[in-house]
């Protein structure tokens, strides 16, 4: 497998405040195509940072490489999936919120963009609500429509920040099984950030443990037999190892 | 959210309840005759208002019915409005895609806001003459202030995330300015409209009153010409004239413009 990201020697200094703030310090990285890694780590020890900064959205020194190539401003090989559920435009209808980037690169061709916008809506089955405005989506359903968004930019890599994490949930589980489907037929490669080491579990085929200062404390492979759930084989094992890498470096 | 229909029709039938009894009151103080000798100056009769609005449009004065007069005025305003807001709209988007132009723009938009337009009325003639062109100038100082306010106030409300999403998908300095501040800040823009509106309504009719352009006679002057020949129930009517006008603006662009935008987009309440 190659390899499609690679960071190499990130470190991430905030200085908008009176105290300068090292938040990343020589983080290496480096993941395969089509992988689907998740990330764990205690609050405030940079994930979001880290994020930000594969998406383009800080400033920081070292170098962050797609495919070989360096990337220091936002693209769409690389889409944000945000935690926030006001993501979409508001003044955007759903379908016109998936279509816009593709407006943006000079698709002006109706069939062909209703085309985008339908599959990529079929792919989180929200067919239904094209021609809603997301102030009457709900929670779970605005983010199923920014999911969608993402995987129709067909990018090379779809990072998610917790996209979850204020669910219920039950709207988690099904986001979740979702998602773990979609990954399957999309040949993006994922990066998951997330609070909750089984979602890590259900989700990951990679998973590490980040401590403060972006160090990754843990990796691992998570081979289990999809799907899975707290009863198959290995769970529990892989789960108290992830729970110890995330207590014992606080 | 709308209220519900019963408050709707309670709060309009106060309203128009307290229009006719102001009306009446009105109209008993002018049948009485209640101020002596000027009380047929200061309150003439419903009537009489309604008959000299009618005679407004109808005859007019000096041969110029009213309808000139309106056009006249609102030609100028429109010229004016059209100008500023423009003006507003591109002077505020160099100050999203330039630090400095911004700093700078900041800086002017704070100080000409607290400039009166009729203050700069001297100033104005000095330099320009006794033109019409005097007149739109003041409507484009009364409109670029505090629309280029309200912009800027709401460039810098937009959401981080939607500045992020919009660059995340390829937007940058103009495509960005257009695809994503612009619609983001409606609400701050619709309310801009507004205020520019009624300033730019107001300064009008007192640019006209202080020195109306006989070449072309707006509302301003007529109503200075109803007061020198002691019209006042033409006068009367004119204010009639010039609220409707107000209120036409009002129901049918504001709020149209703010129902098909930020109400639509669940953007406001
Ligand atoms: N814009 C900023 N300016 C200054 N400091 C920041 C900024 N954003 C984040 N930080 C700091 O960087 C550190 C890491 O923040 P970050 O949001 O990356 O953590 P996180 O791992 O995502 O935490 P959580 O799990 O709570 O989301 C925190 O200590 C925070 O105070
Ligand atoms: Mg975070």
């Amino acid at each position: 497998m190659s390899t499609v990201l690679k960071i190499q020697d990130l470190t991430k200094i905030y200085t908008d405040q009176a105290v300068k703030q090292t938040v990343l310090e020589n983080v290496n990285l480096e993941i395969d195509e089509r992988e689907f890694l998740c990330v764990l780590g205690p609050s405030g020890c940079g994930k979001t940072t880290l994020l930000r900064c594969i998406a383009g959205f800080e400033e920081y020194s070292g170098k962050i490489l797609v495919d070989g190539e360096e990337r220091k401003t936002p693209g769409t090989d690389r889409i944000m999936v945000f935690q926030d559920f006001n993501q979409l435009f508001p003044w955007k209808t759903v379908e016109k919120n998936i279509q816009y980037p593709f407006v943006i690169k000079g698709i002006r061709n109706k069939a062909e963009l209703h085309e985008i916008s339908s599959e990529a809506l079929k792919k989180v089955k929200l067919e239904k609500y094209a021609k809603y405005y997301p102030f009457q989506l709900s929670g779970g359903m605005k983010q199923r429509v920014a999911i969608a968004k993402a995987l129709a930019l067909k990018p090379k890599i779809i990072l998610m920040d917790e996209p979850f994490a204020a669910l219920d949930a039950m709207t988690r589980r099904d986001l979740q099984n979702e998602l773990l489907k979609i990954a399957d037929e999309e040949s993006s490669t994922f990066i998951f950030i997330t609070h909750n080491i089984q979602e890590a579990i259900i989700l990951g085929k990679r998973i590490i443990v980040l401590t403060k200062g972006g160090e990754a404390v843990c990796d691992k492979r998570n081979t289990m037999e999809r799907p899975v759930t707290p009863a198959s084989e290995g769970y529990g094992a892989l789960w108290q190892e992830l729970r110890d890498a995330l207590y014992i470096h606080p | 959210m709308k209220k519900p229909k019963k408050e709707r029709i309670r709060a309009l039938v106060v309203k128009i309840v307290f229009v006719i009894l102001m009306l009446s009151l009105w109209e008993f103080v002018a049948v009485s005759e209640m101020f002596g000798s000027s009380s047929k100056l200061i309150f003439p009769t419903l009537e009489d208002i309604a008959a000299a609005f009618i005679k407004n449009f109808t005859k007019g004065y000096a041969g110029n019915s009213m309808w000139i007069y309106i056009g006249n005025s609102l030609l100028l305003l429109l010229e004016g409005l059209a100008i500023g807001i423009l003006l507003s709209f591109i002077l505020s988007g160099l100050s999203i895609i330039s630090r400095t132009v911004y700093a700078i723009y900041d800086l002017l938009v704070s100080v000409f806001d607290l400039l009166p337009g009729v203050a700069l009325l001297p100033v104005v003639i000095i330099i320009f003459g006794i033109k019409p062109g005097v007149i739109v100038f003041l409507v484009v100082h009364a409109v670029i202030w505090p629309m280029s306010r309200n912009i800027l106030d709401g460039f810098k409300a937009v959401p981080a995330i939607y500045i992020e999403a919009g660059l995340n998908i390829g937007l940058r300095k103009a495509s960005l300015l257009l695809g994503v501040y612009l619609p983001a800040s409606v609400s701050y823009i619709v309310s801009g409209l507004k205020v520019a509106w009624a300033r730019a309504w107001r300064g009008l009719i007192s640019a006209e009153m202080i020195f109306g352009v006989a070449s072309v006679p707006g509302i301003g002057l007529f109503i200075n010409q109803m007061r020198t020949n002691m019209k006042n129930a033409e006068m009367y009517a004119t204010l009639i004239v010039i609220i409707i006008i107000g209120l036409l603006v009002q129901y049918g662009i504001l709020d149209p413009i703010e129902k098909n935008t930020v109400r639509k987009w669940g953007m406001s309440r």
